[in-house]
């Protein structure tokens, strides 16, 4: 007996568009991994395939790092905009 | 010689002069370790995502260059001690894919740093006739 596909099939937008590695700096191409409380978004969701998510995870903490994105957000520390200034 | 780059924050209470001075020096830190610098990236003054050493903003520069992995210790030596620095970071570029993505941004830096590039000159299409 099949058993029914819960959810829908998710693909690696990474692997589609072929990236190769991560820059930490393109803090706009990060966004898609993280939740609106700045938590790196497992793989389950966002739908990336293991090799891409390390890459992703290796970018976003250094990135935290170097203070382009927060390590956290809540009441006392909240950010309205962090990705304002962008550069190029 | 290996692939490095190093992105290090300035304090923004610096004048501009003193910002691009302190920039001289670390590039000068760079020749004197025997360093190839390759390009600069110039991002600016920008926001910071958290507080560092009382500050919201800071200048970010990033530089990349080849070096000897022995000086790195030398160089972030360095920019620890300065005080106007508040945050660095040195990224190594190692394997095939990684040195790639160093020359991709190598030249996307390049072609930022320099003024609206000139357009490629139209090519001259020559029609030969063959009869």
């Amino acid at each position: 007996m099949m058993r029914e596909r819960k959810f829908k099939k998710r693909f690696c937008k990474y692997c589609e568009s072929k990236v190769e590695y991560i820059d930490y700096k393109d803090v706009a191409s990060l966004k898609f991994s993280l939740s609106e409380r700045y938590k790196i978004m497992p793989r389950r969701l966002t739908g990336n395939c293991k090799k891409h998510q390390e890459l992703v995870t290796i970018a976003i903490k250094r990135a935290r790092q170097t203070a382009l994105i927060p390590y956290i957000v809540d009441r006392k520390n909240v950010v309205d905009a962090p990705f304002e200034t962008s550069h190029r | 010689m290996n692939c490095y780059e190093t992105l290090f924050v300035v304090k923004p209470t610096l004048t501009e002069q003193e910002i691009a001075s302190q920039v001289a020096k670390i590039k000068d830190i760079l020749t004197r370790e025997g360093a190839e610098l390759i390009a600069t990236d110039d991002m600016g003054m920008r926001r910071l995502a958290y507080v560092v050493e009382k500050q919201t903003r800071g200048y970010y520069t990033a530089l990349y260059y080849k070096a000897e992995g022995s000086k790195i210790a030398e160089i972030e030596r360095n920019l620890k001690i300065n005080e106007d620095i508040i945050k660095f970071l040195t990224v190594k570029y190692a394997t095939k894919k990684e040195i790639a993505q160093f020359e991709k941004m190598v030249a996307a830096t390049n072609k930022n740093a320099k003024a609206p590039a000139s357009k490629e000159t139209a090519a001259e299409e020559t029609v030969a006739q063959e009869a």
